[in-house]
């Protein structure tokens, strides 16, 4: 059973998720203020955060970015604030994905269940491109000698562009295999996420060679 | 064509400059007066100098009269051979008298009955004979005394005025003489027309010299006006800093005192309604974010309440589905008025990329199908064949497109709803025409006002929100494109959405006709 920390300081909601949660067969523990939160995290270790960005003490980015300091679990936002800035910081302080309030508990569990699966392809054992090798066994990533932290979720978007070399994905297939939305969704989470990739694979960022932008259409792996 | 340009230009000039219209103004016053100032010294110079040159001629005219009379004082009458010799110095001594330089003589015998001997009569040599008339020499010879006349001589090739006078005389011996001098004004009017060049250039440098001081003046005096002008229109183009230097105590500093007490106040009210309508709509942004939370609480709860529903009293579940219902409308509304209220704050953040407009309206339509077929509406689509690429924001495109589909459907009456793609060089558009029952003109008119609705009764059959077409407005905007509408009641109406293929366009045309469908 799944085990998801919810971090949100108002009770009669973080109640009511619970329920939801608890009903759709989730294990539940949470934090009510953002100075918990953390340590909630430490102490519980659970598979998924749902964290809410508005929080009393500490903001839902700032915790984000702690925990992504050494932990790939992944995090989906809830925040009440459609203000695309606020969104997007949190997106690029590691969160995976996000759902605005109010939400329905359906589209929340089949977020939550597209994140906590695990990848399943008939993939071979180890996937290449360029210099970085991609183990789907152990989801190690290595740049030659070094090894690299990637998230779950950044690991999938690496390795789905990465099986398929010189193919190129629109935003919308990389939500619909990575992010696993059957329905319209914001690409920005691409934009962002490919960002974050970007900076911990490319040897420069402003010029990768790895993860390329095709303009007006998507993205693909590099030639290599 | 290039002179009537410039004529054109200049005129123009004039009419915009007020400083310009004040130097010429005082130039051509001024000018004026000089000229008339030259005239009246000029003639009045003119009539001096004739008059004392006449004064001048008649005295040596009479100093004449002496000299005659005593050359032929003593050789009267008989002795025909002296007289002529007396008669031949006459002309010479004559032409000598006196301080004039030029003096032509001519001593004319006045009949030649009383001249039996036959004397000569002595004219100075280059003397215009024909200009002692027989008219003026009948004068001087009927009446007693010094006769003058004004004549026009040759001189030099110019013409020039002279005074011819003439008076008769008896010699001893009873022979009737008359004598003529002539005395040219060649000097004179040499003098006169010095003086009148004088005048004309004495004049035109002293009227450029006004001219230039009334232009030194008249900026001194512009120059506050012109800067009141520039500052009022900085102010009325946003720029509520603007304020005037007050210098000294004149009417200048009036204005500039005034001029800086208006846009004070100006600026006081306009920052008051600016905050004003800040705090406004950060209310309503407030209102907004804090009812978001227990909203999706309550959400979580009809849901939750909804899927267990299941063997609870009948007026229980039908209370449920009511409450489900109406939180999914209120979401709708929360979420429209969030939008609204971020447009207001212009806190939008539009994301613009390529895409093909095609695509997009066919999302839309796949999306509405159905929709319109639970209403029995046919969608006529008619799009072009090739890609019609733009510069957009899909999402607000989209829920343009969304908007304008629903209303579309909701008003047609079953009729076939039409559907129109077309692009030229600068823009792209979509219409959407409806046959159903149309609009008047002032319901056209509020047609995209916020929380409106066509129908009177406000029966809602959709569950919009009656903000649908103000968000799609702004969103058009956005784009710096164009929504645009026309409807007749009756008859149905047209929604056209064009906007520019690239964000930066912002002078195109739309490539469809706003007009309605012809049954």
């Amino acid at each position: 059973m799944f085990k998801i920390l919810i971090v949100e300081d108002d009770d009669a909601l973080r109640e009511q998720l619970e329920i939801g949660l608890m009903a759709s067969g989730f294990s539940v523990c949470y934090a009510s203020s953002g100075l918990d939160a953390v340590a909630a995290f430490e102490k519980n270790n659970p598979d998924l955060i749902l964290l809410d960005l508005m929080l009393p003490g500490k903001n839902g980015i700032e915790i984000c970015t702690e925990i992504r300091r050494n932990s790939g679990v992944p995090i989906i936002m809830l925040t009440a604030r459609t203000d695309d800035s606020d969104m997007i910081r949190g997106l690029e302080a590691g969160a995976d994905d996000y759902v605005t309030k109010p939400y329905k508990i359906e589209v929340l569990v089949s977020r939550i269940k597209a994140r906590l699966r695990p990848l399943r392809e008939a993939l071979p054992l180890v996937v290449k491109i360029g210099a970085i090798e991609l183990d789907t066994l152990s989801h190690e990533v290595r740049k030659g000698d070094k090894k690299i932290a990637l998230t779950p979720l950044e690991f999938k978007l690496l390795l789905t562009l990465a099986s398929h070399p010189n193919e190129v994905f629109s935003r919308e297939m990389l939500l619909e295999q990575v992010w696993e939305y059957t329905y319209k969704a914001d690409t920005r989470l691409v934009n962002v996420h490919i960002q974050r990739l970007r900076s911990k694979i490319e040897d420069d960022q402003e010029q990768p060679k790895l993860v390329l932008t095709v303009r007006g259409w998507g993205y693909k792996a590099g030639p290599e | 064509m290039i002179f009537s340009r410039i004529t054109k230009a200049a005129l123009e000039r004039f009419r915009s400059s007020l400083q310009i219209r004040a130097v010429v103004y005082t130039a051509s016053l001024s000018g004026t007066a000089l000229v008339i100032l030259g005239g009246v010294l000029s003639v009045s110079i003119g009539n001096g100098l004739f008059s004392t040159r006449t004064e001048q001629a008649i005295i040596e005219s009479n100093r004449a009269k002496f000299t005659v009379s005593r050359l032929f004082d003593g050789v009267a009458g008989k002795d025909p051979w002296r007289f002529q010799r007396v008669l031949d110095e006459l002309v010479p001594e004559l032409e000598s008298i006196g301080v004039s330089q030029t003096r032509q003589v001519a001593f004319l015998v006045s009949d030649s009955q009383s001249n039996p001997n036959n004397f000569s009569s002595p004219v100075s040599a280059g003397l215009d004979l024909s200009l002692i008339t027989k008219d003026f020499r009948n004068q001087v010879s009927t009446i007693p005394g010094v006769q003058t006349r004004t004549v026009q001589v040759l001189r030099a090739g110019e013409s020039t005025p002279a005074i011819l006078i003439g008076q008769k005389f008896v010699l001893p011996g009873g022979l009737k003489y008359e004598l003529y001098l002539l005395y040219d004004l060649y000097n004179e009017q040499q003098t006169l027309l010095f003086v009148q060049r004088t005048l004309v250039l004495g004049g035109f440098v002293t009227m450029m010299i006004i001219a230039f001081f009334s232009f030194l003046v008249t900026s001194w005096l512009v120059k506050p006006v012109q800067e009141a002008a520039d500052a009022s229109e900085l102010l009325a183009s946003g720029d509520l800093d603007r304020r005037l230097s007050v210098r000294g105590t004149d009417v200048a500093a009036v204005l500039a005192t005034s001029f800086n007490h208006m846009a004070d106040s100006l600026q006081e009210k306009i920052m008051a309604m600016d905050e004003l309508s800040k705090m406004q709509q950060r209310f309503v942004s407030d209102v907004s974010h804090e009812l978001r939370t227990p909203l999706t609480t309550m959400k979580l709860a009809a849901d939750y309440l909804k899927e267990h529903q299941e063997g609870l009293p009948e007026f229980t579940q039908r209370s449920i589905v009511n409450l489900h219902g109406q939180m999914d409308r209120f979401d709708l509304l929360l979420a429209d008025l969030l939008e609204i209220s971020r447009y207001d704050a212009t806190g939008v953040e539009p994301s613009f990329e390529v895409h093909d407009l095609n695509g997009i309206v066919g999302v839309c339509l796949a999306a509405i199908q159905p929709f319109a077929d639970s209403k029995n509406v046919y969608l006529d689509a008619d799009i072009p064949s090739g890609a019609v690429q733009c510069e957009v924001d899909a999402r607000r495109i989209e829920r343009i497109l969304n908007n304008l589909l629903t209303n579309a459907i909701e008003h047609s009456e079953g009729n076939p709803v039409k559907i129109r793609v077309a692009q030229n060089d600068k823009a792209v558009a979509v219409s959407v025409t409806d046959q159903g029952i149309g609009m008047t003109e002032e319901e056209l008119a509020q047609v995209f006002n916020r929380f409106w609705r066509a129908d009177p009764s406000r029966k809602r059959t959709t569950g919009g929100t009656g903000l649908g077409l103000a968000i799609s407005y702004a969103d058009a905007q956005l784009h710096l494109g164009r929504l645009e509408v026309t409807a007749e009641p009756g008859v149905g109406a047209c929604f056209r959405l064009t906007v520019p293929k690239r964000h930066n366009i912002t002078d195109f045309e739309s490539p469809l006709p706003l007009a309605m469908e012809k049954p």
